[in-house]
């Protein structure tokens, strides 16, 4: 059984580091591929007329293709450990316009232990610009 | 009769798909996820212990939202939160069942929220995915 302060650093994994930033930026062409890949045809998305219309003034991404970026960021991280019973916890707060670039961003910051082995928390936030998109925490196994 | 579910048809802890939706984990769908969201993920080129091909951990978006997508609600509905835990990725030749109950109903601000839980087997009745969905319903 590990102390809550052993548990700062365990491996390499050490509360207050950071996960490589992935920089991605979305254009038209990238939400109109993903629509076609996920099916989600929804006009907001695809449609520059519909989506004029609306309150956001014009197409937006899909919240789940933003998503997709976090899992890379934590695919290159911690492979195993995300795939493999990794937990995503989320909130959508802002929408992401052809031509943005979002930020992804890692940060762990907890470490625990449980039945099966031990757990690193990271919080995550996506921004584009200084405006955060989504932000919510992961936890994925490390040992 | 109106054209979408009606917040006032959902009730608490009642199963949403009649049956569970259904999802095949084909190579070209998983090609073309990777490819719209330019995943690199170099275990996405590989073959898993078992010597087979998988997905994506996050392609769960598609096939639960798939699923979802089966019953909608009024236009104008936001994907406000989204919980998932996988349990392992999805393999290419694999059939997903999702299913859906509703978990939560409540008003806040004027708006109707429904929280939904997901969960997606394979045809061996594996675990693959679990979820929590939250979303604002839109105006009727």
């Amino acid at each position: 059984m590990f102390s809550v302060k052993q548990l700062q650093r365990y491996k390499n994994y050490t509360v207050g580091d950071t996960l490589p930033e992935l920089i991605q930026t979305v254009e038209q062409s990238m939400i109109d591929a993903y629509a076609d890949a996920s099916g989600d045809i929804n006009p907001l998305h695809i449609d520059p007329e519909f989506a004029k219309t609306t309150i956001f003034g014009g197409t937006i991404a899909h919240g789940l293709l933003t998503l997709a970026f976090v899992s890379r960021v934590l695919s290159r991280w911690n492979w195993q450990g995300w795939a493999y019973g990794g937990e995503l916890d989320i909130a959508f707060l802002g929408p992401v316009y052809p031509g943005n670039e979002v930020r992804v961003t890692a940060e762990i910051d907890h470490i625990e232990q449980r039945e099966d082995g031990i757990y690193a928390r990271c919080l995550i936030a996506c921004y584009c610009g200084d405006k955060a998109v989504v932000k919510g925490f992961c936890v994925c196994r490390v040992g | 009769m109106a054209d979408f579910v009606t917040y006032a048809s959902l009730v608490e802890g009642d199963e949403f798909l009649h049956p569970p939706a259904l999802f095949e984990v084909s190579q070209d769908a998983v090609n073309r996820y990777i490819s719209a969201t330019s995943d690199s993920t170099p275990e996405l080129t590989e073959l898993d212990a078992d010597g087979d091909k998988i997905a994506p951990p996050m392609i769960a978006a598609v096939y639960v939202i798939d699923a979802l997508r089966t019953r909608v609600g009024p236009p104008g509905g936001i994907h406000a939160k989204q919980q998932f835990t996988f349990h392992r990725p999805a393999k290419i030749g694999e059939t997903l069942y999702t299913a859906a109950y509703v978990l939560k109903l409540y008003q806040r601000k004027g708006r109707n929220y429904v929280e939904m839980t997901t969960e997606t087997k394979n045809q061996a009745g594996e675990l693959i995915t679990s979820g929590m969905i939250t979303r604002i319903w839109g105006k009727e």
